[in-house]
């Protein structure tokens, strides 16, 4: 499978045809089968085409757009469904706000949840995953933690959606890949100028303890004065990619995309020689159900 | 080849005489200070050493005890309130045993290389010998061993005021072989102890004996815990480890494998960042009998506590030969970060739903 990490940097959103025209641009004919963006995609897609108010500062455009998101999160969804069966392509849209409101799934009303969704290339949603675990800031603006973590089938691996901060708390990663994921898909976005630590302390981490695939792709933007940019990335098991970095493809915050091809029967063949998550000893594990501290 | 004939009986006979702990005592007795006593451990900052120790073989369990007690006095004299020793730190006294590299060099060598192909990263010790495994050789010495580690590590940590978590060791309790970390404090008791958890496939076949839960233990330091080894390649320990309340987490290492900076980084680094506490990470690196072990001994952090955002505090350059890293722990900066972290978060709610059922009867 040949999959590729986007940042959103150097595609032109101020109307949906410069946005359409940008991922043409970069995704037909590529060979690429599945592609991620990055998180708060619709929020600056939004902003950019006008669809939402924009403000001087993040905290005042995120409360604007949590208030009046409902019809362009509609709008967004479908955007993405058709690119998805027009490319042919699995697509993870990145991010939208999804407010539960009259869908009687069992949420309560008032909650609202960072969620990013999978279009499989008929343009159907083959993945949806909110995010399980909130920063601070996320608190603060009210955002509910989702409490399942569900796999989907894209292509012939099994895969699952970790949405911003869930990269920072290895259970997520852990669930998943015993829940079968052979690959995680990340829509991330890290404010600028950091060094490469706080990414390879999440997805990196969490790749190399479940011996999965990874495609962490980070958004390269600037929203209401805060500047957001880390690298895009495919990463692997150490041993079987090259330098036995962990990394296979890797990008700068100003690249627009990174690819790379999966080579899965070598991580079959890893996973049968070193068994990590059979050595695992649920034995001592009674004590991780209890609370801990934030 | 067994173990269990008279002249090897009588052999063990002899290593229990000469590591007994009046014998190594005296010995010690010229050569330790008179209970040095160093700055009382305060709550804010705590200077730590961990050491990375390059394998010799020792014939004599007295120049084992010189060798280790140069190791402390040299963190010590460097102002080290707290220093760890690396895994499987009783491998130096196999040199007790006569001809024990010309009898296993060829094939632990081979063992060794086949370990490599499989790509059996933080790996630890294997061979055969015939039919003597290194389980063993380790259940064989081990009752020379336990009295001998306990008197000098206890002898030193009283001797010059410290604590010291004197590495891990194969030791037989009850029967089974256990791979145990041992922690001494100032006053020269064992505070505690820590069996191994998370084994590799080896010593699964050698039939070591597994851990079924960590410990914690609080020292004048602060909350100390130390799992070994592969114990951290799963972030389960360090997780469980957090919650019990420790902020040190020490962790004694013997990777069987060729340096690379990105294997050696998937151990306690990422544990550190996912559970924030300090880490301190003590290796065994060099050769002896067709046995290559590398690391580099380092103490970690936080990114967001350490000078270069980088979760590194103090790390050795060499990853084959000793070295020693020195750092100052700011226990009260970790505190704050934890009480007011940017991004941890925890969703009991995600957690009761899939644990502990989730590791239950799945073919990984």
């Amino acid at each position: 499978m040949r999959v590729a990490a986007l940042t959103l940097a150097g595609i032109k959103l101020k109307s949906i045809d410069q946005y359409q025209s940008g991922l043409d641009y970069l995704l037909k004919g590529s060979g690429i089968d599945l592609v991620v963006l990055p998180a708060y995609s619709a929020l600056l897609l939004g902003l950019e085409t006008g669809a939402i108010t924009n403000y001087n500062d993040f905290d005042s455009v995120m409360r604007g757009y949590l208030v009046q998101n409902e019809d362009w999160h509609n709008l967004f969804l479908n955007l993405h469904s058709s690119l998805a069966a027009e490319f042919g392509i699995y697509l993870v849209c990145g991010t939208t706000v999804e407010k539960p409101i009259g869908k009687n799934d069992g949420s309560p009303a008032d909650c609202f949840y960072q969620t990013a969704y999978c279009f499989n290339p008929d343009g159907k949603i083959c993945g949806r995953q909110r995010q399980t675990h909130l920063t601070h800031d996320e608190r603060e603006l009210g955002f509910s933690r989702g409490e399942e973590l569900n796999t989907f089938t894209a292509g012939d691996l099994q895969v699952g959606l970790v949405v911003g901060n869930d990269a920072r708390h290895p259970e997520v990663g852990r669930i998943f890949s015993l829940c079968g994921a052979d690959l995680l898909l990340h829509s991330g976005a890290l404010k600028s100028g950091l060094n490469c630590w706080p990414q390879a302390a999440g997805m990196w981490a969490q790749v190399q303890q479940n011996q999965c695939w990874a495609v962490e792709a980070q958004l390269s933007a600037i929203i209401a004065g805060k500047i957001l940019g880390a690298s895009p990335a495919v990463i692997g098991p150490c041993e079987i990619t090259p330098g036995q970095s962990g990394y296979i493809a890797r990008g700068y915050p100003e690249s627009s995309i990174v690819t790379a091809e999966l080579d899965e029967p070598a991580r079959q063949s890893l996973k049968k020689n070193y068994p990590l998550l059979r050595m695992l000893s649920p034995h001592a594990y009674s004590a991780l159900q209890g609370s801990r501290n934030r | 080849m067994s173990l269990k004939g008279w002249k090897e009986k009588l052999f063990q006979r002899y290593m229990i005489w000469s590591c007994r702990p009046s014998r190594v005592t005296k010995h010690l007795r010229s050569v330790l200070p008179h209970s040095r006593q160093p700055e009382p451990a305060g709550r804010r900052q705590i200077k730590v050493a961990a050491l990375q120790i390059e394998l010799k073989l020792f014939k004599n369990p007295l120049q084992y005890a010189d060798e280790m007690h140069r190791l402390v006095r040299e963190a010590a004299d460097q102002g080290a309130q707290l220093i760890v020793f690396p895994e499987y730190n009783n491998l130096a006294l196999f040199g007790m045993l006569p001809g024990i590299e010309k009898m296993e060099k060829e094939d632990l060598r081979e063992k060794e290389a086949k370990a490599g192909k499989e790509g059996k990263g933080g790996a630890s010790v294997q061979g055969k010998g015939d039919d003597l495994s290194l389980a063993d050789l380790f259940r064989y010495i081990s009752p020379a061993v336990k009295p001998l580690v306990h008197t000098i590590f206890s002898q030193f940590a009283s001797a010059y005021g410290l604590h010291i978590m004197a590495g891990s060791y194969a030791l037989e309790e009850k029967g089974e072989i256990v791979n145990r970390a041992l922690l001494y404090g100032p006053s020269g008791d064992l505070i505690g102890s820590q069996d191994k958890v998370h084994l590799l496939p080896m010593e699964a076949e050698w039939n070591l004996k597994k851990a079924a839960s960590f410990n914690v233990y609080e020292t004048p330091l602060g909350c100390l815990a130390m799992p070994v080894c592969m114990d951290a390649t799963y972030y389960e320990t360090f997780r469980i480890l957090e919650k019990s309340g420790a902020e040190i987490v020490l962790l004694p290492i013997a990777n069987l494998e060729e340096y690379n900076y990105w294997l050696a980084l998937r151990g306690i680094w990422p544990r550190v960042q996912e559970s924030q506490v300090y880490g301190i990470k003590s290796a065994l690196v060099g050769s002896v009998a067709g046995f290559t072990f590398t690391g580099r001994a380092g103490i970690f952090a936080p990114l967001e506590i350490t000078p270069g955002q980088n979760g590194v505090l103090a790390e050795v350059e060499p990853f084959d030969r000793e070295a020693i890293a020195l750092a100052i722990l700011n226990l009260e900066a970790l505190n704050q970060l934890r009480s007011n972290h940017p991004w941890r978060d925890s969703n009991q709610q995600l957690y009761k739903r899939y644990f502990p059922e989730i590791y239950e009867g799945k073919d990984h």
